[in-house]
């Protein structure tokens, strides 16, 4: 009880902490339920059986299975050009908000407007999901178009927080002198952007971009209730074969998906890293 | 010419404001290195970001050949700064940092080629035009951002406090370097710094500055003789100040005492003092050491400390009002002693406080 209790000692500081038995046993425990489903899921993605739980030999044969069905390649397709045109647009929009955000000077409502930039991150995404759902219906009935574009067009907006996260974090590490001395040497607002603010800033436009790209990728909630007849995406495609069981094609898809994400996330970690 | 015309600039708004300018006015002679100095805070960056247009005055206006830029944006001011931090461009070369000037302004590559050459020779670093900055020592750095400042030919150089950086004898070198460019190039230079040394080393006018406001300026020479107040006095060095009495003014000069003296007739920085106590700059150099009875000493005291520097010794003596006062002398007289101390009075001058 007391070695309990002395954890929450402030004395002792977190070196001490760390050597804590129970802290050590919890960091483990928390590993392990956090990354062993998920080596289950890589590990059975590679066995030459229907089954899911029995292991018996090495094979790729799942991957061949997933990569030649037509529907898995139809929503990986529908996923990527979502997932693509969300990244590029939310980018644009979180690099305008960060510059306004950081180099605007300070106005009023200036706090306020990070907060609202922000909120879809606080917000429920259920609730974002059902509100986007009606708003799109009367926008949809109103202005009669119809097609992917609206689906784009809701990721776009909850990939913004996403984007503008890492991209105002390097913005305001960013000394503005580097900005005044291309001011000072004849280059207007425009030419001071292009040439020193944006190469600068660009470690973090990058990060802001595989952030929005891989929470693109990923969302399900969102892209179930808003996206129309054929625009399937590859985890929702996902999410309707799961419900008659998890076949080991799934397994594969799934390890590409993990495989993807994992990739960008370390990219996003090395750019960010990759400060000064 | 620069002309600084009634300019006050103020931080924030209501009580919060700080005025780090006060009705400031200057002329900047056209093609001569002059030095902005004071101590810290007094408002000489406050200053320069006025002229370079990082800041818009609150009330005044600068004016550059007779034409007002006071509004104008940083990018439209042929007036090019040397950051204290250098502010290189860290994702460019050397040679693409010095043409950047040039390039925004949209000038022919056979020009900007040749202009960054002619500049990297200028401050001798030729063979680093393709090194990465970041590649650079602090010295290099510098005269990268010396020559990237140089390239456009602008009006007016801007140098904030450029040295400071830099060991003692990297200053030193880049000291003369400065003077150098500055008469090659004919262009104007505004410098800033808080070291009264190397502005009277450096400058062809120096503007001596505190608390928001210009106290004085003069050629090194003049600062340095003839301070105006306690405070250049003060600030510029080794400079002797003692009391006396104003009995009155006789024209330009002043009448004066010291202690119960004869009076004497010295310059006087103002006619518009009032008579009674006043300081009196008294330079250590003008000063000659004579026996304590001696009918022309003006000030007596007593030996507290000497001091041997090579040349000669400094002594200090302290007089009767208990005020000390630095004398260099060749034959240093025993501590403790008495001594007469007599000047030249017309290197006396009277101080407005
Ligand atoms: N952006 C600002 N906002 C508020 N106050 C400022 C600002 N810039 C300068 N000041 C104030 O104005 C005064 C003058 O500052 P300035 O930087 O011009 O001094 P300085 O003479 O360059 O000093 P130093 O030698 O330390 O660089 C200071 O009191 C400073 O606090
Ligand atoms: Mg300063």
């Amino acid at each position: 009880m007391d070695k309990l209790l002395s954890i929450f000692r402030p004395s002792t500081g977190s070196r001490e902490l760390r050597r804590q038995p129970l802290f050590t046993g919890m960091s483990w425990l928390v590993l392990l339920f956090l990354y062993a489903p998920i080596a289950v899921l890589v590990v059975f993605s590679f066995n030459d059986n229907r089954s899911v739980v029995r292991w018996t030999e090495f094979s790729l044969r799942w991957y061949a299975a997933a990569l030649e069905n037509d529907d898995i390649r139809r929503s990986a397709m529908i996923s990527i050009q979502v997932a693509l045109s969300a990244t590029v647009f939310s980018t644009i929009i979180a690099t305008m908000a960060a510059l306004a955000t950081t180099r605007g000077g300070v106005y009023r409502g200036r706090s306020a407007a990070i907060a609202l930039i922000n909120q879809p991150l606080m917000i429920p995404e259920i609730v974002t999901a059902i509100a986007t759902l009606a708003f799109f219906s009367i926008l949809r009935q109103l202005t009669g178009v119809t097609g992917i574009g609206w689906l784009i067009l809701a990721h776009t907006v909850f990939c913004v927080p996403f984007a503008y996260m890492p991209i105002r974090a390097r913005l305001s590490d960013m000394s503005v002198t580097y900005e005044a001395a291309a001011a000072d040497l004849y280059a207007t607002p425009w030419q001071t952007f292009r040439h020193v603010t944006l190469p600068l800033l660009m470690p973090g436009v990058m990060a802001g971009a595989m952030l929005a790209f891989v929470v693109s990728l990923d969302d399900v909630i969102i892209t179930l209730l808003v996206a129309g007849p054929g625009e399937t995406t590859l985890p929702i495609y996902i999410l309707g074969q799961i419900r008659r069981g998890v076949t080991p094609e799934v397994n594969a898809v799934s390890t590409i998906l993990i495989g993807l994400t994992v990739t960008m996330v370390t990219l996003t970690f090395f750019l960010q890293r990759k400060r000064k | 010419m620069i002309d600084v015309k009634n300019v006050t600039k103020r931080f924030g708004e209501g009580q919060a404001a700080v005025t780090a300018l006060g009705d400031v006015s200057l002329t900047i002679p056209e093609g001569s290195f002059f030095t902005l100095l004071g101590p810290s805070g007094c408002g000489k960056t406050t200053l320069l970001r006025l002229i370079a247009g990082f800041e818009l005055p609150t009330e005044g206006e600068i004016a550059l050949d007779g034409e007002s830029i006071g509004h104008l944006a940083p990018n439209n001011r042929p007036v090019n700064t040397v950051f204290q931090n250098y502010a290189l461009f860290p994702h460019m070369s050397v040679a693409r940092n010095v043409g950047f000037g040039l390039e925004m302004l949209k000038r022919p590559k056979a020009e900007i080629d040749s202009t960054i050459n002619e500049m990297l020779d200028l401050v001798q670093l030729g063979e680093f035009a393709t090194r990465r900055v970041d590649q650079l020592s602090g010295g290099q750095q510098q005269r990268v951002a010396l020559a990237r400042a140089l390239a456009p030919r602008p009006k007016v150089l801007l140098l904030d406090e450029p040295l400071s950086a830099l060991d003692l004898k990297l200053r030193k070198g880049m000291q003369s370097e400065l003077k150098r460019l500055q008469h090659e190039t004919g262009i104007t230079f505004v410098f800033v710094t808080h070291d009264q040394g190397e502005a009277l080393a450096m400058s062809d006018q120096i503007a001596v500055m505190s608390a928001g406001a210009i106290r004085q300026v003069g050629t090194p020479e003049e600062i340095y003789t003839a301070p105006q107040s306690r405070f250049v006095a003060d600030f510029i060095g080794d400079t002797n100040i003692v009391n006396a009495t104003l009995l009155g003014f006789d024209g330009d000069a002043a009448k004066i005492k010291f202690g119960e003296g004869t009076p004497l007739t010295v310059h006087a920085a103002s006619t518009s003092l009032s008579p009674g106590p006043v300081h009196v700059a008294l330079r250590p150099e003008t000063i000659h050491v004579v026996d304590e009875r001696a009918e022309t000493a003006l000030l007596r005291g007593e030996v507290v400390d000497s001091t041997y520097f090579g040349a000669g010794s400094q002594m200090l003596v302290r007089l009767e009002d208990g005020v000390s006062v630095h004398v260099q002398v060749s034959t240093p007289r025993p501590v403790g002693s008495r001594v007469g101390l007599e000047c030249d009075t017309s290197m006396l001058h009277v101080l407005e406080d």
